[in-house]
């Protein structure tokens, strides 16, 4: 006996399975696009200019970054994990303690935003920055 | 007698095809365009520990390692780059400012940019890196 086979009369693109492969070549476009713009980074809080905060001196940790991207301590160069250790102490003995960075003009980018990361990384909130003047 | 019918083989039509990719590759071409994001050719500083700094309305300033600044693609000198971003900030009091500077630009090439954000009160400033990450 001969078995007839079903034939189709009609064929829809939609049935056939191209559509949702396009669909979902698309959707991984989008995503791509989205994601590739996004920029990562720290967010810095500017004060404003000529406002001034009284800090008191034994709260207040002063570190130069030098034209050689090296900090630098009440006149001494330290390391960045001895520097941590010194914000470490501080941070148990004054919690209000606020890091002041003082940037020669000639360092690099680079070294500001490694101490950026520091004072995140190690919890600090009252961070201030500036750059070195003649007098400093 | 029965007659038999004459089947047509089934075809899947695949001249629509070519026309679906020509109008996905116009699509393509079209958002390829509205996110053209005019690059400045810097090396990134890296860190760890960043976060995603991206607003709903971001103005990005670019720094080069000699000290140029670029906004939205053109050198700008820093009068011009204060009239840009106080533009910017009155159109949109919350526009969300990055600076994207090469990493081994000395700081003085930045300080300007930091007084001009200090002087307009625009309190927050995104510093863009290139995350590191450890294995």
């Amino acid at each position: 006996m001969k078995i007839r086979r079903k034939q189709r009369t009609h064929i829809d693109l939609a049935d056939s399975g191209a559509l949702s492969d396009l669909a979902f070549l698309l959707i991984i476009f989008f995503i791509v696009i989205a994601v590739f713009n996004i920029n990562k980074g720290f967010l810095v809080e500017l004060p404003g200019k000529d406002s001034t905060r009284i800090v008191k001196n034994d709260d207040l940790l002063k570190v130069i970054l030098t034209r050689d991207n090296l900090l630098e301590y009440s006149g001494e160069v330290i390391s960045k994990t001895e520097m941590e250790n010194k914000i470490g102490d501080m941070r148990r003995q004054h919690p209000n303690m606020t890091f002041a960075l003082i940037i020669n003009p000639d360092a690099e980018y680079q070294g500001v935003v490694e101490i950026v990361e520091m004072v995140r990384k190690n919890g600090i909130e009252n961070f201030s920055f500036t750059m070195a003047r003649d007098d400093q | 007698m029965k007659i038999e019918r004459r089947k047509t083989k089934p075809i899947l039509p695949i001249n629509s095809m070519s026309d679906i990719a020509f109008l996905l590759l116009i699509f393509i071409m079209l958002i390829s365009l509205i996110n053209y994001r005019k690059e400045v050719k810097i090396e990134y500083p890296e860190a760890e520990g960043s976060e995603v700094t991206h607003g709903d309305k971001n103005l990005e300033i670019w720094v080069d390692i000699s000290g140029k600044i670029f906004i939205d693609g053109s050198a700008v000198d820093l009068v011009s780059a204060e009239v840009v971003i106080a533009e910017a900030v009155a159109e949109n009091p919350s526009v969300r400012i990055h600076l994207i500077a090469d990493r081994h630009t000395s700081y003085r090439n930045l300080d300007g940019i930091m007084e001009i954000l200090k002087i307009l009160q625009h309190r927050v400033v995104s510093l863009v890196i290139k995350e590191i990450k450890h294995e």
